[in-house]
C-alpha cells in the first residue's frame, strides 16, 4: 500500500467550498448587515452541490456516485465494522460517508433554493421556518459526518481530513486515479463565482 | 419569573389562530410590570424610540435606516435594497400577529441596531405605537 491520488481537483475544492460557504452562511443566518454576505455564501453551497450533481456521473472513479453509493445492508456493515473498532477500508468514500455527501448535496440544493426563493419573496411565511428546519438538519448532518470522518480517521490511522485537502489516500497504485482534473476544478470555480453572484442579486 | 412571559410567547405560537396586536402588547406589558410597577405602555415612548438614532450599526444607525420616517411606508432594506412592507398595523394588516415573529424580530434588531436586546418596556411602547400610529 502507498500514498495514490484518489480526490481530484473538483472534488477537493468544492468540499472546501462548501464548507466555506455553509460555515458563513451560518454565521450571518441572524444578522440584517451581512445579509449580502449570508447570500452570497448560501448560494456558493448551492452552486458547488449543483455542480457535483453531473460530476457525480462524469467525474474521476471515486467521485462517481456508483462508486460510492451502497444500500442499506453496506452501511450496515460498515457501521459494524466501526463499533467493532476495526473499519473496513475503502480506497474511496465509506458507504457512511457515500450517505453524507447525498444528504448533504440534497439538503445545500433544497435549503439554497428555499433561502433564495424567501430572498425574492416568492412564497409566504412558511418558507422561512422550512429554511430554518432545513439548515439546522444540514446542520446535524454536518456533525455525523464530522464525527464519522474523526473516528474514521483515528480508527485507519490515516487523516481524512488530509486527504480531502492533498487528494491523496492508502492505495495499490493501480486503484490511484490519472488526473486530478484542473481543467475541471477551474471551471468549477468560475460557474461558482458566476452562478453565485447572479442567485445573490 | 422571566420565563413566564416566554412561555406565553411560545404557547401563543403555537396556537393555530393569529394573536391580535393587543394581545401582544399585554404580554410585553405583563412582562414590564414585573420589573416595573405600574408600568404603562406609551406610544409616545415607541415613537421617540422608532426615531433614536442609537448609531452602533454604520448601515443602519436607526430603525429608520430601513423603515423610513414613518412606519406607515413600505420600504427597502438598507443593505440590500430588498422591499420591507409597512411596520404599522393601520398600513399592513399581518404586523403584530404572531407573538413568536415580532420576538424574532426585536431579537435580531435590537441586538444589531440598538446594540442590546430591547427590554420588555421598550418593546411595549414599540408594539403600543405601532398599533395606534395612523
Amino acid at each position: 500500500m502507498k500514498k495514490i491520488l484518489v480526490w481530484d481537483w473538483p472534488v477537493r475544492l468544492g468540499h472546501w467550498l462548501m464548507v466555506g460557504g455553509f460555515i458563513l452562511a451560518w454565521l450571518t443566518s441572524e444578522s440584517e448587515t451581512w445579509r449580502l454576505v449570508h447570500a452570497f455564501s448560501g448560494s456558493v453551497v448551492i452552486t458547488v452541490a449543483l455542480f457535483r450533481l453531473p460530476w457525480g456521473f462524469i467525474g474521476s472513479r471515486y467521485a462517481r456516485f456508483v462508486d460510492f453509493v451502497r444500500g442499506p445492508g453496506s452501511v450496515v456493515d460498515y457501521l459494524r465494522s466501526l463499533i467493532r473498532l476495526d473499519p473496513d477500508h475503502h480506497t474511496g468514500h465509506n458507504p457512511a460517508g457515500g450517505w453524507a455527501i447525498v444528504l448533504l448535496l440534497a439538503l445545500g440544493i433544497a435549503t439554497g433554493l428555499v433561502g433564495w426563493a424567501m430572498y425574492n419573496e416568492l412564497g409566504g411565511e412558511w418558507l422561512e421556518e422550512l429554511h430554518e428546519g432545513l439548515a439546522a438538519t444540514m446542520l446535524t448532518v454536518v456533525f455525523v459526518h464530522v464525527a464519522g470522518v474523526i473516528s474514521g480517521s483515528l480508527l485507519h490511522g490515516e487523516n481524512l481530513v488530509q486527504a480531502m485537502i492533498t487528494g491523496h489516500k492508502r492505495g495499490s497504485p493501480e486503484e490511484a486515479i490519472p488526473s486530478a482534473r484542473p481543467l475541471a476544478a477551474i471551471f468549477l470555480l468560475v460557474w461558482v463565482a458566476a452562478a453565485s453572484w447572479w442567485l445573490a442579486n | 419569573m422571566r420565563a413566564i412571559p416566554a412561555a406565553v410567547l411560545l404557547l401563543a405560537s403555537l396556537a393555530s389562530h393569529a394573536e391580535t396586536p393587543q394581545q401582544i402588547r399585554q404580554i410585553y406589558v405583563a412582562e414590564a410590570a414585573s420589573q416595573q410597577a405600574g408600568f404603562t405602555p406609551s406610544a409616545k415612548r415607541g415613537d421617540a424610540f422608532f426615531r433614536q438614532r442609537f448609531a452602533i450599526n454604520d448601515k443602519m444607525p436607526a430603525c429608520t435606516s430601513c423603515h423610513t420616517d414613518s412606519p406607515l411606508n413600505a420600504s427597502q432594506h438598507a443593505v440590500t435594497g430588498k422591499a420591507v412592507k409597512p411596520l404599522a398595523v393601520a398600513a399592513n394588516p399581518d404586523r403584530l400577529s404572531d407573538p413568536a415573529k415580532v420576538e424574532k424580530w426585536f431579537g435580531r434588531n435590537c441586538k444589531e441596531v440598538v446594540g442590546r436586546a430591547c427590554t420588555p418596556a421598550e418593546k411595549a411602547d414599540f408594539v403600543a405605537y405601532l398599533s395606534e400610529v395612523r
